[in-house]
């Protein structure tokens, strides 16, 4: 997993899965990476194999860290597997999934 | 390792998953391969993967610490048209909500189930003692479906590894299952409503869509206790007998005691209940307690279209409707068994009532006359009888004997010798002539008594102390034995019980009484009275007893006391099984 700061925005990516393995974790290495200076996170997925309900979990618990400041919290280009299972969950509504 | 087994043909996975959440991904790619190598297509790989994780994951999140140690276990079956995956967990499992609901877009967990639920065609949680089992199916329809291999080949491992799978989880089924009726058996206030649910839950275990159960009653009909729905719930079937409705299936179940399997090619008879259910097969289970048949149970599902041949149900399910089957039939036993322990109590407390009523008849103290010594005794079998005596005194000088027997028991009997005892007091002008009183009697509780089938036999004894003579008056009843120092005498004026003919005429036979003479009264409670060889008592015994008391004069009481003796030790290994009664006069 890297971590990389963009202004106001902190990018993650190199995330091989997200699942109830990893989450918890990720969540918690992603929240003392943001920045007090920072309000968005962009999680880059096109690497992610696998998300499972724990990995939505884990974004969703980001999500609300970012909205606290005013912010969003971005997902970067997901699998079709992932892609379908944010559909199946509404969660594409919520975050911000975008297609580069 | 896991093991892999059949690429071509239907075939099983199986392994076991470590409890530990970062295992799951692993086992999640080894299912993939093995369903990409069954030919299934992305769709499907995406879905079953998903779930899979879902339910590893909650199957090690919520293992108590105490089974940490025991893996998970991963069994996947995928034949041409569906694949099924089991997931066996040891937690302390949990109740499959109705609906799985989507939560709140800010909640971070939750996801789970709906996730489940949405991506398989049905998920089923199976409840145990210890372990529970949650099975995923998932058609592969829309994913050009192998062929299944040609009917009748050899049945290879995988096969029979699929069929042990089946086999396992379906008793595991049917046993937890059962598990959680028996405790719920001590309150079963309703046995309909018991009975529909368990074959409800018995028709989604073996897939059946309708069902009929049906209990004997009378021996010869079969009754619907339960059915899936209330137009199955038709009348009864006369299964033996001359009008017995043969050609029905569930009336041959019945009279063959044997399973009759039935298909949507069965012609039914013209009024089977069963042709509600047209274009089924299924079949219909006849239904036993140890060697006691209880009823019939049928199951039915629709006939698929084209007709496909092969068994409705397979031996694995026969074998879960036949333990249900008849854990329903045991709790059916055990419920009339119940009833008829009340029923018992009802006719205990009847016969209490009775018996406190015939008490009441009894003369607390007998009358005496001039010259004459009487004794009397009433001994009843069981609670109550019928017999009763009574002793009225119209005058200083005379007395009115009277001994019946009512016919029957019960309250019923015992109101009866209530009535005839009120009737005969309140008719002091016919006390001297016992054939006039019999007759007026007779007329009075002639409607009432043959109302209810019932007859009373009496003997009526007017005895004028002063003159030294009776005169004896019989309904039915057993002779009057009259002995004195000439001989004994059996007298048995005629006259039909009361409560038979309306205008039945008695007759009456009058004799002298010189001194020192014996008579007694009796209910055939004596002579029917048997010992443990079956043999009676006997009218001889009693004559051969009654001529040889006239050796000696002795006080009534004494002989009252040494006949009761000698029944008592006639019967002594069996009891009494008639009311005894008798009344003696000495003089």
């Amino acid at each position: 997993m890297k971590q990389q700061s963009d202004g106001d925005t902190l990018r993650v990516s190199a995330i091989a899965e997200l699942t109830a393995a990893n989450a918890n974790a990720f969540r918690d290495e992603t929240r003392q990476a943001f920045g007090p200076e920072q309000r968005n996170i962009e999680v880059d997925l096109s690497q992610t194999m696998a998300v499972d309900s724990c990995g939505l979990g884990a974004l969703v618990a980001l999500h609300k860290t970012t909205a606290a400041r005013g912010g969003v919290l971005r997902l970067l280009n997901p699998l079709p597997p992932v892609q379908q299972l944010l559909e199946l969950t509404r969660m594409h509504r919520i975050f911000e999934v975008i297609k580069e | 390792m896991p093991e892999i087994s059949g690429a071509s043909r239907p075939a099983a996975l199986r392994f076991a998953l470590p409890c530990e959440l970062n295992q799951v991904r692993q086992a999640a790619q080894t299912v993939h391969r093995f369903l990409m190598e069954q030919g299934c297509g992305e769709d499907i790989l995406t879905a079953c993967d998903l779930a899979l994780v879902e339910a590893c994951n909650n199957a090690i999140k919520y293992a108590p610490e105490s089974a940490r140690a025991r893996s998970v276990g991963v069994e996947i079956t995928c034949g041409a048209g569906q694949l099924e995956i089991r997931v066996t967990d040891h937690t302390l499992g949990f109740d499959w909500p109705e609906r799985v609901e989507l939560p709140a877009p800010e909640s971070e967990s939750g996801r789970g189930l709906f996730l489940i639920q949405s991506l398989m065609d049905s998920a089923q949680y199976l409840r145990g003692k210890g372990e529970n089992i949650l099975v995923l199916r998932k058609s592969r329809s829309s994913t050009g479906a192998k062929q299944e291999s040609p009917p009748g080949a050899p049945m290879d491992n995988d096969r029979l590894i699929t069929g042990l799978l089946d086999e396992v989880s379906s008793c595991y089924e049917s046993l937890s299952a059962i598990f959680r009726y028996s405790t719920e058996q001590s309150k079963i206030k309703d046995l309909k409503k018991f009975a529909r649910r368990l074959l409800t839950d018995l028709s989604a275990i073996v897939s059946a869509e309708w069902f009929v159960f049906r209990t004997v009653q009378n021996q010869t009909q079969i009754e619907v206790l339960a059915a899936s729905e209330s137009a199955l719930d038709m009348g009864s079937i006369i299964y033996r007998g001359e009008n017995s409705d043969s050609g029905f299936l569930e009336a041959e179940a019945a009279a063959t005691r044997k399973t009759v399997l039935f298909d949507e090619n069965r012609e039914l008879a013209g009024a089977d209940p069963l042709r509600l259910k047209p274009r089924s097969r299924g079949l219909v289970f006849p239904v036993f307690v140890g060697e006691n048949f209880v009823g019939t149970l049928t199951l039915g599902k629709s006939a698929a279209p084209g007709g496909s041949t092969g068994r409705t149900f397979t031996a694995s399910q026969t074998n879960v409707i036949a333990t249900f089957a008849q854990f329903l039939a045991i709790q059916i036993v055990n419920a009339r068994l119940q009833e008829e322990l009340v029923a018992n109590r009802i006719i205990a407390r009847e016969l209490e009532i009775a018996g406190s009523i015939q008490r009441s008849l009894l003369l607390k103290e007998l009358p005496q006359l001039p010259g004459f010594e009487l004794a009397a005794l009433c001994r009843s079998a069981h609670q109550v009888g019928g017999d009763f005596y009574d002793i009225l005194k119209p005058s200083e000088d005379t007395a009115l004997l009277v001994i019946a027997d009512v016919m029957g028991k019960g309250v019923l009997a015992a109101m009866f010798a209530a009535i005839l005892r009120a009737v005969l007091r309140a008719t002091p002008e016919l006390n001297s002539q016992p054939a006039a009183l019999l007759t007026r009697v007779n007329q009075l509780l002639f409607d009432e008594l043959s109302g209810v089938d019932m007859f009373i036999t009496a003997q009526l004894v007017f005895v004028d102390a002063k003159a030294r003579k009776l005169v004896v008056g019989s309904a039915g009843h057993c002779p009057l034995l009259v002995a004195d120092a000439s001989g004994m005498k059996s007298l048995s004026p005629e006259g039909m019980p009361l409560g038979i003919l309306p205008d039945t005429v008695f007759a009456s036979e009058t004799v002298e009484l010189p001194v020192n003479c014996r008579v007694l009264l009796y209910t055939d409670g004596l002579t029917e009275a048997m010992d443990a060889a079956g043999e009676r008592y006997g009218q001889d015994r009693l004559t051969d007893w009654f001529r040889k008391t006239q050796a000696q004069a002795r006080p009534a009481r004494d002989l009252q006391e040494e006949l009761a003796n000698k029944l008592a030790q006639f019967q002594l290994k069996t009891g009494l099984n008639d009311d005894q009664t008798f009344l003696i006069m000495t003089g």
